[in-house]
């Protein structure tokens, strides 16, 4: 009868579909090449290195996903390992890393696999970023960003201004300094000197603590802590002295700012100098960079781990230790400017010599060598990225949204990030 | 000029009414007839013109760089980068084959729901089960699941039956259309009568018959609409093919425009030229079937 | 009334069942055949659809870290969650969303719909095309274009306003104007389809009860009211309701709106809508038992508010029984 035909007819087409669903899955080969599976995001040319690595060692094979931004690749790491499916290798920005490594049972303890060996490479802050309360090693630094400022040189000059780094870190030896600079700037043109007070000020300011959000025993300071507050009274000041073009980082009119000059100072890891330039394509020269006050500082880098269930950790391991030596990172700078996290890359004479034609020929290596030299360590918990975000927020609803009052703002953000991640 | 009287409405439509049952006449255009004024005209126009402004910008953008988007008075005019930024489009991320990616799922998706959505909406509208009004709220009420919340179980179980990484993972979750059924059993039941059923039933026809010979032909237009609503709303997916797949060569059209924009300096130009590529398929069929999926959102919407 | 179908012309002998245990199996499965039919899609939609939904509800009763910590602590999630300033905020906000960008919206489709119901009207299909285009682009380009259009400094929308002699508006950091900012996407991109719908539907009122009620003397606002509305009741309580149960979702808009502040749609939350907020807590927070009972609670809202709406379209007259 025809609709028994017809029935038929549907019900092979869902084998059908069931089949092929079966039919997938990896095949693992009893010989041939090691896979390595290895998630990383976007921007890093990790395609490039991992190529270079499988050409070098033809017994492994790298299969490399650039999964999105690094947010997104934190997103697919949680949703992996919720399920059980993971990946050999990830590399997670140092935004998302607390809260991932805060059940150290997640990640595979590198130590097991020869850690110790390379640890002394690093430097001790970026590496024990990632060490477990148990001291279990979750993760290798693959780079740093490093804290400096990038300033229009052009706009300076007609400000009346010097131009030279030396000279214009001189002008501003302390954060009070720079404040005053950056008055004297907008009284001068008549135009803001930094795009808002959160991403130029606070976030340099809050770096530079010895003791941030967390104290030494993991408890949350972030409300009692002396430096945090004058940290954020500072960026307070400037937001209301009329210096800030309030200019959200990353947002519309902030690219286009960089692009036409809406402001003349910009806080700049060493990540930021591409987004300048691919923002202001037509702009090499007239920018340079030179420290900050106080000069220590670090915002950015990320770590390489290797999940718990991972099908290759060895094979993954070898590829940390090929992909993160000291010359591989110098040479990753050179090419792309990511800031190594290994000592020796950064104390090399070719990072030190390195010249950026976008910057005015500036040595912007040596700059960010100075911050990354001068950094003293804090530590970290899991919510330092959400305490963190809370607090840029409250200084955005002053500075750029105008909701907050400066005088209510302290508390607005006290009770903001008590709400956020409980008492 | 009568004055309206509490009964107004209901003389209004008795007297409409008897003049206008008529089983031998199909749909006849039923409009205010007379000279279409220029205003009408002018109105429509603009309404076209806001329609398609935010994609002429994207084709400005894309081939003016981010420039364009940056200066007072904005850039109007497509810029000239539109071949270079085109071949970069092609060359830093496999989009050819994204895009045949992308045809696969949306069409399978689209003619998937076409056909379990027309047979569960007969089912629902028809057929007299236990428990179907229930069921029905049931599935009315999975509508008020957001995606964003089904994701992580629905991901566990992906990766329970080891569907991570691959199409059908794609296609298979999406063919359970909640709004898919809602519009048919709406469809079906405003189009088909019970009498009709009744009739070929006892003209001795059995339930597939009965939904193959005469419930499909008359819903075709119905079915096909919602199949192309639901090809363009996959392959506008991002988010789930985003966390199920991470073989590139698998990646759909919507996943390898994201791989153009930088970790961290977004080229909008490389971006925009990016969206603009992907959605130019969409155009292409839509120009093709356009008028069917206008006509056939007419035929077979709501009557009555 | 139902649109009545020409009938098919009698069927010849071979629906006849030829023997009486055929037709006994032929019974049997006449009584099985509606679940086989609905089978494939309830096996998919129960593993896909309704699992997620159970599953949501259980992990609302718990502090649940997605690759941590699951300890259940009842309604606790559901105490802090009606304490919390930022569920109201997101509350307020989804609701003036929804109604910004649904309102206008159906009204804006109803009247379109009307002029294009004109027999004499040249180039229809074009017009009718031209409305489905926002349809089928991606979210996420148009995001980026609306933001753009909606810049303070540089944006399209602003530069308009200043031959009128209006200071730039900072719609993005402002509530409302960011609100203006997403109504008017999830309006732009809903229109044109929302407009066919109600096009289809009037055009399906015959003319005749029209041409009626002109012979008795109903003016044009007596029609509308009286013959096109309760004509129309069918697809307009279709429209609310998708319209709704969309509406209180929104979400993609919001979370590209503002790259300042992703997950937050700007540092003030001032377009934070409760789909956000979820995935806020779920994806940015990883307390995903407080992201479920957010979707619990959206799910009560929509329920009630989608029923309100519902039972305020049966309220207009129906125009046949």
């Amino acid at each position: 009868m025809k609709f028994r035909k017809s029935v038929a007819g549907v019900a092979a087409a869902a084998l059908a579909l069931v089949v092929t669903g079966c039919a997938g899955g990896s095949g693992g080969d009893a010989s041939g090449p090691v896979e390595i599976e290895y998630w990383s995001f976007t921007g890093i040319d990790a395609t490039a290195k991992a190529e270079e690595f499988e050409a070098a060692n033809p017994e492994f094979k790298v299969k490399i996903t650039e999964v999105g931004s690094s947010a997104e690749t934190a997103q697919a790491v949680t949703a992996a390992i919720a399920s059980g499916k993971v990946p050999d290798l990830v590399l997670i920005q140092d935004d998302d890393l607390p809260k991932l490594i805060a059940n150290p049972g997640n990640f595979i303890d590198l130590n097991t696999l020869g850690a110790e060996d390379i640890a002394g490479d690093y430097y001790d802050w970026t590496w024990e970023s990632a060490t477990a309360e148990d001291g279990a090693q979750l993760g290798v630094p693959t780079d740093t960003g490093g804290l400096a400022y990038a300033y229009r040189t052009d706009l300076f000059a007609a400000a009346g201004l010097p131009t030279d780094p030396a000279e214009v870190a001189a002008l501003w030896p302390t954060w009070e300094d720079f404040l005053a600079v950056g008055e004297q700037y907008t009284e001068a043109t008549g135009k803001p000197f930094i795009d808002s007070a959160a991403n130029s000020v606070f976030r340099a300011t809050s770096n530079q603590v010895t003791e941030q959000y967390y104290d030494e025993d993991g408890e949350v300071v972030y409300d009692s802590n002396p430096q945090i507050r004058d940290a954020y009274d500072l960026a307070l000041d400037a937001a209301s002295s009329g210096i800030s073009a309030k200019l959200g980082a990353f947002s519309e009119g902030w690219s286009a700012g960089i692009a036409n000059g809406a402001f003349a100072v910009m806080v700049a890891p060493s990540w930021m100098l591409g987004v300048i330039k691919s923002n202001a394509p037509d702009g090499a020269g007239q920018w340079n960079i030179t420290t900050i006050p106080g000069v220590g500082g670090n915002w950015g880098g990320s770590h390489l781990l290797i999940p718990k269930g991972a099908e290759h950790p060895e094979a993954a391991w070898e590829f940390i230790k090929a992909n993160q030596s000291p010359e591989a990172q110098l040479q990753l700078f050179l090419d792309h400017g990511n800031f190594p996290a290994a000592t020796a890359a950064v104390d090399s004479p070719e990072l030190a010599d390195q010249v950026d034609p976008y910057f005015s020929d500036s040595q912007t290596g040596r700059v960010l060598g100075q911050s990354v030299a001068a950094l003293k360590p804090f530590p970290i918990g899991p919510e330092t990225g959400a305490i963190g975000g809370e607090f840029t927020n409250a200084l955005n609803r002053v500075d750029i949204e105008g909701t907050t009052d400066a005088e209510d703002s302290w508390d607005d953000a006290v009770s903001s990030i008590k709400n956020s991640i409980g008492d | 000029m009568t004055t309206a009287a509490p009964n107004r409405e209901e003389e209004v439509l008795e007297t409409a009414e008897a003049m206008t049952v008529s089983p031998e006449s199909p749909r006849r255009r039923r409009s205010p007839l007379g000279r279409v004024r220029w205003w009408v005209y002018a109105l429509l126009s603009l309404a076209v013109v806001l329609c398609a402004f935010p994609l002429y910008w994207m084709l400005v953008v894309a081939t003016a760089g981010n420039a364009a988007a940056h200066q007072i008075p904005p850039q109007l005019i497509p810029g000239d980068q539109g071949a270079r930024i085109a071949e970069l489009v092609f060359t830093t991320v496999p989009f050819i084959q994204s895009l045949g990616n992308s045809i696969i799922v949306a069409t399978s998706v689209g003619v998937g729901t076409a056909v379990l959505c027309s047979l569960a909406g007969y089912a629902f509208a028809k057929i007299e089960f236990r428990g179907r009004n229930v069921l029905f709220i049931i599935v009315v009420l999975t509508m008020t699941v957001p995606m964003q919340l089904a994701i992580i179980p629905q991901y566990m179980v992906i990766s329970a039956i080891d569907w991570v990484d691959t199409l059908q993972a794609l296609i298979v979750p999406g063919l359970a259309n909640a709004f898919g059924i809602f519009w048919m059993r709406q469809h079906i039941s405003s189009t088909i009568s019970d009498e009709l059923i009744q009739a070929a039933k006892l003209d001795g026809a059995g339930t597939w018959q009965i939904f193959w010979r005469i419930v499909f032909p008359v819903v075709r237009p119905a079915a096909f609409v919602l199949g192309l609503l639901n090809f363009v709303s996959t392959w506008n997916d991002f988010l789930w093919p985003f966390i199920v797949l991470k073989s590139p060569e698998l990646f759909t059209v919507q996943l390898a425009i994201r791989q153009l924009q930088n970790s961290r300096a977004i080229d909008l130009g490389l971006a925009m030229a990016g969206s603009f590529l992907a959605t130019l398929p969409l155009l292409i069929v839509f120009f093709f079937v356009g008028r069917r999926l206008v006509g056939g959102i007419m035929d077979g919407a709501f009557k009555g | 009334m139902s649109i009545t179908i020409e009938r098919p012309a009698r069927p010849d002998r071979a629906f006849r069942p030829a023997s009486t245990r055929r037709a006994r199996m032929r019974a049997r499965w006449e009584g099985t055949s509606p679940y086989v039919y609905i089978a494939p899609f309830f096996v998919i939609f129960a593993i896909f659809g309704l699992l997620p939904l159970l599953y949501n509800f259980v992990i609302s009763l718990f502090d649940w870290n997605p690759i941590g910590e699951q300890t259940f602590i009842g309604f606790d999630n559901f105490t802090r969650l009606f304490a919390d300033p930022r569920f109201w905020n997101a509350t307020v906000n989804t609701l003036g969303i929804f109604v910004l960008s649904t309102v206008p919206q159906l009204l804006l489709a109803l009247g379109l719909a009307h002029l294009l119901n004109h027999a004499r009207l040249k180039a229809a299909n074009f017009f009718r095309m031209s409305m489905l285009v926002p349809y089928i682009t991606s979210v996420a380009a148009t995001t980026i274009v609306f933001a753009q259009l909606f810049d303070r400094d540089y944006g399209m929308l602003n530069w308009l306003l200043s031959f009128i002699g209006i200071d730039p508006i900072a719609w993005v950091d402002d509530r409302f104007g960011s609100w203006v900012v997403v109504s008017t996407m999830v309006a732009w991109r809903w229109f044109g389809y929302n407009t066919l719908l109600y096009l289809a539907a009037l055009q399906a009122i015959p003319r005749d009860m029209y041409e009626a009620a002109e012979v008795d003397g109903a003016g044009a606002w007596h029609q509308f009211r009286f013959l096109t509305i309760p004509s129309l009741r069918p697809v307009i309580i279709f429209t609310v309701i998708t319209s709704t149960i969309g509406g209180l979702q929104i979400f993609t808009e919001p979370l590209l709106l503002n790259p300042a502040a992703p997950l937050t749609c700007g540092s003030s939350r001032q377009c934070q809508t409760l789909v956000l907020f979820l995935y806020e807590q779920g994806f940015g927070q990883y307390a995903f038992g407080y992201g479920a009972a957010i979707g619990v609670v959206l799910f009560l809202i929509i329920v009630v508010i989608a029923g309100f709406n519902f039972l305020i379209s049966t309220r207009v007259r129906g125009g046949r029984s």
